[in-house]
């Protein structure tokens, strides 16, 4: 039963339908029932020095060994030493990096760290001493300063908890990979010292900070106490608690709480506009469209019902015109995320429109993302939706199933990408392709095309299937572009064609229970393919073996087809009435003048169709599947056959009174994979009308673009 | 008003020397028919015969990525092939100047395609030495002045608390280059027109007294280009509604009407350029020494 997939927890249904209704039965620190304890507890306190662009923290963690294996050692990320010389593994990496480099180097003056200058036991123990910097990942990197291991006196056995107080400093850098500072703007993200994941019988899992890389870290219950500027305006994951301002000392101290969220990020200026607005399940969702997705899903309707949120936007004064389309993106994302995977269980989710020139933008923190947007926006163009839409969705793909970023991007950004797509098709349509210059859009004017995600998507992904598998590890990449290009727009192009490949209904079930079973849990690839191979019923493992752990290209087409008369004669001997006869060519000339003399008494013509298909790439279809190829012939009649595609060629032959008009493998457009769309079909007839269009229209491109360089003789 | 009367008679000089526009066309046909071809043969192949033909679009970004997949390794050849013949087509128009502007100044003289070249002929070599010239001026606008522009524009670029005075700056000085552009392209076209007019064998004389020309009567001389310009603006405004109207169109008359279109608008940038000519000889012939 369907019901039964979607959550192995006992206490999930109960807890999802106390969040039904606005703010219904919420404590203060809005804590989603998990049914589980986080792994991790943090109280932090920091405070801001605008001037210094310093950071000065204390941290007390809790740490649970839920392992059934003895912990001896505790291994924290310090991000932010990434950006405090040439000599770290991101640095490096970024600047050997020839395609899209994510953070340049920082100028003179404007490096950023993290020192932990003191780590203790809660009974007093210190364990400063034992402090030693790892380079845990190939190659192995010294003089990185970005995994930093301490050593308890006695290993934490399985269920006891460790308790930590840390002291840290920082310097806060002047923006390199979205956190950072540009004037009174900050945007503080992977800014405090965070343990990496411990797993059984793999130890600690905290790679250093690689420039393709995001993160990975523990679900955990935070407590946060941010002192910035008086007159600064904060926005922050969680849900802002409790406000002191202390007079004398011209601050603000913000206290925010979170459960069950394993990062937290804020930001503090004096520019921001912070606008709130809810979203109301009711105005957003009608009840068809809860019948229509309970039916998907196989659900009851309380179990699809999604809660009201409190939205945060902080927005630049400059796109305050922009407000209405900011949250229109935003109610979209929590309503259609909502539906199809599961509610939002926070109470709050904030929006931030990124400060000028911090580099924030587009970036995702559980309950806080940076969305992007110019002040000069596009009609035309998704933008800034786009970046929203995908941004919360991260809450979904990262946050609530929150997998090894470092190890198997393609689980958030693939399934975030894939997601981000359908969300944007539903909720508006293709969007134009955004062009503009010096920061004026021209897509309107240039009239450029409007196109789909999942077109997009496919654009790139066909591009990199020979490069890495969408699997690699992501400072493993060729480069940024295909790491990019792989755990996004591939992953997300295998998505859809699974989609479309095993169907809405069964497609539905597949993403909701994986979703849901993994909330709060940090899923792996080979978790996807069970849930796959169950609700689909079939074996589909072959899919993600040709597809995503290799390097394969797909692609099939038709090689050739054509129609020849069937000879109704041919020489030799044949058995006629018991007798032989000879058949000779006279003979058959003979019957030929025959016929023409009189076509009535004649046989019909026919024609032997021959359709020759191939399997131009590596990858191939497997297990049930199945290559489908449809042949129309001039009758208008169509005939359908399928192929295994194991081999590199098929000939198909058919024998009809007329001839083939055209054939087509693929007819359903399942295999959104395939890197060669234009070969999939062959036809007899000549050059179409679009294609006389795309030729005039390419020669007379190349006509003004001489014309305008004889400008320069 | 000289401006307005070079105009003028720098129309009617391009309507009764039509000819010029049609070897022009002409001589663009078949140029870009020599550097399209491949291109135009490759579409066929692989469009030629598929059912996707029926539903590509013009900037098809699908199709587009699936050819840089088939054939990315070949990209740099194809691109270096369009940009030797777009260099080609550049050294081209230095030679046919010549005839353009011979055959305009020679007011009684008829447009035949003999006269046309000759005069081609007789100043490729002057023009190619201003051509070399006037790249010297470029790069000294480009290099020098663009970046004290840009100096300038930095410390309020940097420190700007927001984008808007990036956008602004960056268009102003956008549009400080091209008025750069088009003072520099006015310079070389009076100097072309002193070679031809005067007759004169040096090169960098010419240029020297095209300069001298200018510099009496620069704001009279630049507004004069600016209206051509403006002329062209119009003619290129008018396309964008009208082409933009005939390419959705599904019928074969919408196809044929569009291909004719296309050539009409090349026509008319083929006219504005010999306008340019035409109305600045105009102009210069109003304003002897």
């Amino acid at each position: 039963m369907m019901r039964s997939n979607v959550s192995p927890w006992p206490g999930i249904a109960l807890a999802l339908a106390l969040l039904v209704g606005p703010g219904q039965g919420r404590g203060q620190e809005a804590p989603p029932d998990t049914g589980a304890a986080p792994v991790l507890r943090y109280e932090i306190w920091v405070e801001l020095d605008a001037d210094a662009k310093t950071l000065r923290g204390r941290e007390d963690i809790v740490w649970t060994n839920r392992t059934a294996e003895p912990v001896a050692d505790m291994v924290f990320h310090l991000y932010w030493n990434a950006f405090k010389n040439e000599a770290s593994t991101f640095l490096r990496e970024s600047l050997s990096e020839t395609m899209f480099s994510r953070g340049a180097s920082p100028r003179d003056g404007e490096w950023g760290w993290i020192d932990v200058t003191s780590v203790r036991l809660a009974e007093g123990h210190d364990l400063t001493p034992t402090m030693v910097f790892l380079s845990p990942d190939e190659p192995a990197n010294p003089d990185d300063r970005t995994v930093l291991r301490v050593v308890f006196p006695e290993p934490v056995q399985p269920g006891e908890s460790a308790r930590l107080h840390l002291d840290f400093q920082s310097r806060i850098p002047r923006t390199v990979a979205r956190s950072g500072y540009y004037r009174n703007s900050f945007f503080i993200a992977q800014w405090f010292p965070k343990p990496g994941v411990y797993e059984e019988g793999r130890g600690w899992n905290a790679h250093e900070y690689h420039q393709n890389s995001e993160f990975f870290a523990d679900f955990a219950d935070f407590v946060v106490h941010i002192t910035i500027p008086r007159d600064f305006v904060i926005g922050s994951s969680g849900k802002e608690t409790a406000v002191r301002v202390d007079e004398a000392a011209g601050t603000t101290t913000y206290t925010y709480r979170q459960s069950m969220v394993h990062d937290f990020a804020w930001t503090a200026g004096d520019r921001y506009l912070k606008v709130e607005r809810d979203f109301i399940a009711e105005d957003e969702v009608t009840a068809e469209e809860y019948e229509r997705t309970a039916e998907l899903l196989g659900l009851s309707l309380e179990e699809v019902r999604l809660p009201n949120v409190r939205m945060i936007l902080l927005i630049a004064p400059e796109h305050r015109g922009q407000i209405d389309r900011h949250f229109r993106a935003l109610r979209a994302a929590i309503k259609y995320y909502g539906l199809w995977y599961g509610p939002y269980p926070y109470e709050t989710v904030t929006m931030v429109d990124p400060p000028f020139r911090t580099g924030s933008g587009g970036m995702e923190y559980p309950t806080l993302f940076t969305a992007g947007t110019r002040v000069l926006p596009s009609k035309g163009a998704l933008s800034p939706e786009s970046v929203i839409v995908h941004e919360f969705g991260h809450g979904y793909w990262y946050g609530l199933v929150a997998t090894n970023e470092f190890e198997e991007a393609w689980l958030d950004e693939g399934f975030n990408t894939y997601s981000t797509g359908r969300v944007l098709a539903v909720a508006y349509g293709p969007g134009a392709l955004p062009v503009s210059w010096n920061g004026i859009p021209l897509d309107g004017l240039l009239r450029m095309p409007r196109i789909y995600d999942f077109e997009l998507n496919r654009a790139a992904a066909i591009n990199v299937a020979e490069l890495d598998p969408v699997t690699a590890w992501s400072w493993k990449f060729y480069n940024s572009a295909s790491y990019g290009a792989n755990v996004y727009m591939r992953a997300a192009t295998l998505l859809e064609t699974l989609e479309r490949l095993l169907g809405e209904r069964t497609w539905a079930r597949i993403m909701r229970a994986y979703h849901m079973r993994n909330r709060y849990r940090h899923p792996r690839t080979e978790d996807f393919i069970a849930v796959v191979n169950e609700l689909s019923g079939s074996d589909m493992t072959w899919f993600f073996e040709e597809l995503l752990t290799a390097t394969h290209d797909f692609d099939y087409g038709v090689a050739s087809i054509s129609s020849v008369e069937k000879p109704r004669h041919v020489r030799g001997v044949f058995e006629v009435d018991g007798k032989k006869v000879e058949m000779t060519d006279e003979r058959i000339r003979e019957l030929g003048r025959a016929a023409a003399e009189d076509p009535q008494a004649a046989a019909p013509k026919e024609y032997l169709t021959t359709v020759v298909l191939r399997r131009f790439g590596e990858a191939r279809i497997r297990g049930q599947g199945r290559v489908e190829v449809a042949v129309r012939f001039e009758d208008g009649s169509v005939e359908t056959r399928s192929w295994d595609g194991q081999a590199r060629w098929a000939r198909l032959e058919f024998i009809k009174p007329v001839r083939v008009e055209w054939a087509k493998v693929d007819p359903r457009g399942i295999w959104l994979i395939d890197s060669n769309l234009a070969n999939n079909s062959r036809g007899t007839d000549g050059l179409r009308k679009n294609v006389v269009r795309l030729m005039l229209r390419f020669f007379n491109n190349v006509q003004c673009a001489l014309q305008a360089l004889s400008g320069w003789s | 008003m000289s401006v307005m009367r070079s105009i003028g008679t720098g129309l009617s000089g391009t309507l009764h020397k039509g000819k010029l526009l049609v070897y022009l066309w002409a001589l663009n046909v078949a140029f870009t028919l020599a550097v399209a071809v491949p291109f135009l043969a490759l579409i066929q192949k692989e469009l030629g015969h598929s059912l996707l033909g029926s539903s590509i679009r013009v900037f098809d970004i699908p199709w587009l990525a699936e050819m840089a997949f088939k054939y990315g390794e070949a990209l740099p050849a194809m691109a270096a092939g369009l940009g030797i013949g777009a260099l080609l087509y550049v050294l081209f128009h230095i030679y046919l100047n010549g005839g353009i502007l011979g055959r305009l100044l020679d007011r009684e003289g008829p447009v035949t395609l003999a006269a046309f070249l000759s005069d081609a002929g007789r100043y490729a070599g002057r023009f190619f030495r201003l051509f070399l010239a006037s790249l010297l001026f470029y790069a000294v606008v480009f290099g020098g002045l663009l970046s004290l522009v840009s100096a300038g524009f930095r410390p309020w670029m940097e420190g700007a608390r927001t984008e808007w005075p990036v956008v602004i700056l960056s268009n102003v000085r956008l549009l400080i280059a091209l008025l750069l552009l088009s003072i520099v392209h006015m310079v070389f076209d009076y100097a072309r027109i002193v070679i031809v007019a005067d007759q004169d064998r040096r090169a960098l004389h010419a240029l020297r007294l095209a300069l001298g020309f200018l510099r009496k009567r620069f704001f009279r001389a630049w507004s004069l280009y600016l209206l051509v310009v403006v002329i062209f603006l119009a003619g290129m405004a008018l396309n964008l509604f009208v082409a933009g109207r005939l390419a959705g169109a599904p019928s074969t008359a919408a196809l044929v009407l569009a291909a004719v279109w296309t050539q009409v608008m090349v026509v008319y940038r083929i006219w504005v350029k010999v306008l340019f000519f035409s109305a600045q000889s105009e102009f210069y012939r109003m304003h002897p020494y």
